[in-house]
């Protein structure tokens, strides 16, 4: 528990203080975004056990960086990277175990994303605004992991083709290729949502 | 409609066609309704995943979240550190016992060699399993008993013990 009452200082003050091991200060910018981090982590594990623990993770890691915080970004930006490299590791080590990659076939399949019919989505015809946020979230759930990290990265994180890449440890083609997948897939999953003219 | 062209206009949707490829694209879109509609579909559905972010908490409250961070990142407890730095002064007095021993048999050898060489030395006994060693100097009526305890048992002097008999 805080000593003392961090709740009016900012990031900033924050970071530097627990820079010099102030634990109070960490905790105050946990409590701050620890949701954030953790629906960061929901998102592409989609799974709330295992998003607790990376997301824990992530907070342990940012304390022992922080040196290396330079704040070129913003403090939360700077944690939502080191949480998303935590999950592409967890991903990572899930697609060894497996003898045969989901994502490669859906690859490999030639392109089923082009065939598919232009869909029309308006986001207003007869669902509420949250309704409309456990649909979309939903239809996130049905992409693969690597078609829907693509998406987190690159719609929630606003990341750049190359940044995907380099995360991601592929080619920008592929992930332009990924993108265009999980968009039409999301299209496709939520046409039920068809603009009536 | 070719992927490549599918992947452009994309990319220009994204802001992510190189400049000189935006004209030619643009031009294309004016007269090509399909790829106009792929255009669309791809920016109402880029536009409503950013508007409708699921706006997830965590399932745990603040106290409980933390308390696993902190026990990760919380320096060694001062128990414990005072138990470690216990532990260390105990093996310090160890090392220097058992080399304080070692050096005791090697001033007995040492003596006792010098002793044969002068033709003092009447009588040395070292006994089964090298536990002691006795030195019996006729000359000067002295005996000296050397107790080899081991480094294993909870002695403090531990390495040895030397007695003298006159």
């Amino acid at each position: 528990m805080a000593d003392l009452d961090h709740s009016a200082t900012s990031d900033e003050a924050l970071v530097r203080s627990a820079r010099n091991g102030d634990m109070a200060a960490f905790e105050e910018l946990v409590a701050r975004h620890r949701d954030k981090i953790y629906a960061r982590a929901y998102t592409m594990m989609r799974n709330e056990d295992e998003a607790i623990d990376l997301s824990q993770e992530a907070w342990v890691k940012g304390w022992q960086r922080l040196v290396q915080f330079q704040g070129e970004s913003s403090f939360t930006t700077w944690m939502t990277r080191i949480v998303i490299n935590l999950c592409l590791d967890q991903l990572r080590k899930r697609k060894r175990q497996r003898t045969e990659s989901i994502e490669a076939m859906d690859e490999e399949s030639g392109g089923v994303e082009r065939q598919m019919p232009i869909v029309m989505i308006n986001p207003t015809a007869g669902l509420e605004r949250e309704d409309l946020r456990v649909r979309i979230d939903e239809a996130l759930g049905k992409l693969t992991e690597a078609h829907r990290t693509v998406l987190v990265l690159h719609e929630f994180e606003q990341m750049e083709y190359k940044n995907i890449a380099k995360m991601m440890n592929c080619s920008i083609g592929t992930v332009m290729s990924r993108l265009f997948y999980a968009r039409r897939k999301m299209a496709a999953l939520l046409q039920d949502l068809k603009q009536v003219d | 409609m070719k992927k490549e062209l599918q992947l452009k206009l994309q990319a220009y949707l994204d802001g992510e066609l190189p400049v000189g490829e935006c004209q030619s694209l643009r031009d294309l879109l004016a007269k090509d309704r399909q790829a106009r509609e792929l255009l669309t579909e791809l920016s109402q559905t880029r536009d409503l995943i950013v508007a409708h972010e699921a706006a997830i908490k965590l399932p745990e409250t603040r106290e409980f979240y933390w308390a696993k961070i902190e026990r990760a990142i919380a320096p060694e407890p001062k128990l414990q550190r005072r138990r470690a730095a216990g532990s260390s002064i105990l093996a310090w007095w160890r090392r220097l016992l058992v080399s304080a021993g070692a050096a005791a048999v090697v001033a007995i050898a040492v003596l006792l060699s010098w002793s044969h060489a002068t033709g003092d030395a009447d009588a040395i006994t070292i006994s089964d399993g090298s536990a002691s060693f006795t030195y019996h100097n006729y000359a000067t009526a002295t005996t000296l008993v050397w107790f080899d305890y081991g480094s294993g048992n909870d002695f403090p002097n531990d390495s040895g013990n030397t007695t003298l008999i006159p």
